[in-house]
């Protein structure tokens, strides 16, 4: 068995082309992602010891995806899922493995490939049926058919109870689109007003068009190895201070331990920030820049509130301050985040995260960049993680 | 939105039994009595097995949403209220909410349950505001056979 080699980095990060990418399976997509993100550190597929694939929605690729690449001899194989929090998981499990030395240097792989040349990108994730079967398919059968239905009942019950506007999330949307504008692979770019959001087409209401994600086919993947051995690699390494998870039990979910029913106003965000940010040594307040999960622009407003940026309630105030656009004390989802930028699931936040990192950002690149928070969310708000990266080793 | 037909899997038919009746039949574990969705396979709770027990069908607001449907829309009717809904036995259910005037949602509002029985398919289920359209009366122990419109 190797040594263990001290905390660990991400030396490489791969990203295909991202959006109305057709004609590649997402098994071919994430072996795309692994050669760039290999070939990114300066390393080659036989430097790899373990491989983690994540969970999507169509097709995704298993363990079979090593043989593709024609790895072996490897120390760590599996298939992970824990929806939108499956990023963080895997990095974790990975840094965990380089820490204790029972892997040396890990790819970590998403990819997914929902959209279809000849449907429009809102059936990936919709279900309409001539029959609805059971309890559950009664649910479907009263309007119940996409995550939106599911999102807009946690952001109304946030704006009954605490005030939050149509405007103040739309103030999120236009923070995220100025970011985008800066970001090549954003899908996009154009800038967009209060105004824009406001007229946008309900989706749900309370949920305009422009406060949910954007639809995406790709790959995105990473290196974890040890903070020695990264760096050495091509690339600046990106340490990883810290990791959490938070998985409520909330009741509508079924769980029996939710006796305050918090669902859709607090998130696994408190837990998972708590943990991440103790074991990285960082309050808040050190928190240089926010990658946050963004499938729609209240699932932002929420985390923000549950990492302690801002009190309960005061969410939509704190957006629509213009902290988290260009300029703004809380640089957020800089690369334009799933609304504005490309959907990847948790590889959207850790993938600009890593960019941000490495002072990779071009245009769009934030001058101090010192602690990143990068989240990760599943379910309806019913899963998350939290990693804390830096460009520099902890002290 | 259209409300689609719905067909029994076998799994909830006792739910649809009583839907079908104007009950709300729910699970129920037979180890702690505690209550669960219809789509419940186990007590988190105890690890019991879940049986079926008729519930009170009453009910409080817990959120809603408003759902337009997609263009080229639902012309004139009104759009459907989603809700998300939490039964007095502590269970919460999606369905919708009728009769219900926008400007009285808030949560906590107390409601009960109403079964439609459209033409094709199975019975659903709905809620309504305590307070709102037709006074009646239904509950857990003194259910009642609602004429079938
Ligand atoms: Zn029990």
């Amino acid at each position: 068995m190797r040594e263990p080699e001290g905390p660990a980095a991400i030396a490489g990060l791969g990203m295909t082309e991202l959006g109305k990418v057709f004609g590649r399976s997402p098994r071919r997509l994430a072996a795309d992602a692994v050669r760039l993100a290999v070939a990114d550190a300066g390393l080659a597929l036989a430097d790899l010891d373990g491989l983690l694939v994540s969970h999507g929605m169509s097709g995704s690729p298993g363990i079979e995806l090593a043989a593709a690449l024609g790895l072996g001899d490897l120390r760590l194989l599996t298939q992970m899922s824990a929806l939108g929090a499956t990023a963080g998981a895997m990095i974790s499990y990975a840094a965990m493995s380089v820490l204790s030395g029972a892997a040396a240097t890990v790819a970590c792989v998403f990819a997914d490939a929902p959209l279809r040349p000849e449907r429009p990108a809102g059936a990936a994730y919709h279900r309409d049926a001539p029959e609805y079967h059971g309890f559950q398919g009664m649910t479907a059968a009263l309007g119940f058919r996409s995550v939106n239905t599911f999102y807009a009942l946690a952001a109304q019950r946030h704006m009954a109870r605490y005030g939050t506007t149509s405007e103040q999330l739309g103030a999120i949307a236009v923070a995220t689109r100025r970011w985008a504008a800066g970001n090549p692979r954003a899908q996009l770019r154009d800038p967009i007003t209060i105004d824009d959001h406001q007229r946008s087409r309900w989706v749900v209401e309370p949920l305009h068009l422009l406060d949910c994600c954007l639809v995406s086919n790709g790959a995105i993947a990473v290196v974890v190895t040890g903070a020695g051995r990264a760096r050495d690699l091509a690339r600046p390494p990106v340490y990883i201070w810290g990791w959490g998870q938070g998985h409520p039990g909330h009741r509508r979910a079924g769980g029996a331990h939710d006796e305050a029913g918090e669902w859709g106003l607090t998130t696994g965000a408190v837990a998972s920030g708590q943990v991440a940010m103790k074991m990285a040594g960082v309050t808040t307040e050190d928190i240089s820049i926010c990658q946050l999960y963004d499938c729609y622009t209240y699932t932002v407003l929420v985390s923000l509130e549950d990492y302690g940026f801002c009190a309960k309630g005061e969410g939509g105030a704190f957006a629509a301050s213009g902290a988290l656009g260009p300029g703004g004390a809380l640089p957020t989802n800089t690369g334009g985040g799933q609304l504005s930028g490309y959907y990847m699931w948790g590889m959207t936040p850790l993938s600009e995260g890593v960019i941000q990192a490495r002072g990779d950002g071009g245009e769009r690149q934030v001058e101090t960049n010192d602690v990143i928070l990068v989240s990760g969310n599943g379910g309806i708000l019913d899963h998350h993680s939290t990693m804390i990266l830096s460009p520099h080793p902890r002290s | 939105m259209e409300i689609g037909v719905v067909r029994r899997d076998g799994r909830g038919d006792a739910f649809f039994d009583g839907a079908a009746a104007d009950r709300l039949v729910i699970k129920r574990c037979g180890g702690c009595a505690s209550w669960y969705a219809p789509d419940a396979n186990e007590c988190p709770a105890c690890g019991g097995e879940l049986g079926w027990a008729t519930a009170s069908g009453r009910a409080t607001l817990i959120s809603w949403a408003i759902s337009h449907g997609r263009p080229p829309g639902d012309g004139p009717v009104p759009p459907p209220v989603l809700a998300l809904v939490e039964l007095r036995e502590g269970p919460w259910l999606h369905s919708r909410l009728i009769g219900a005037d926008r400007a009285d949602l808030r949560e906590g509002l107390p409601l009960r349950a109403h079964f439609e029985h459209p033409e094709e398919g199975e019975s659903y289920l709905v809620f309504r505001p305590e307070s709102s359209g037709r006074t009646d009366h239904f509950s857990g122990d003194r259910p009642r056979e609602e004429p079938r419109s």
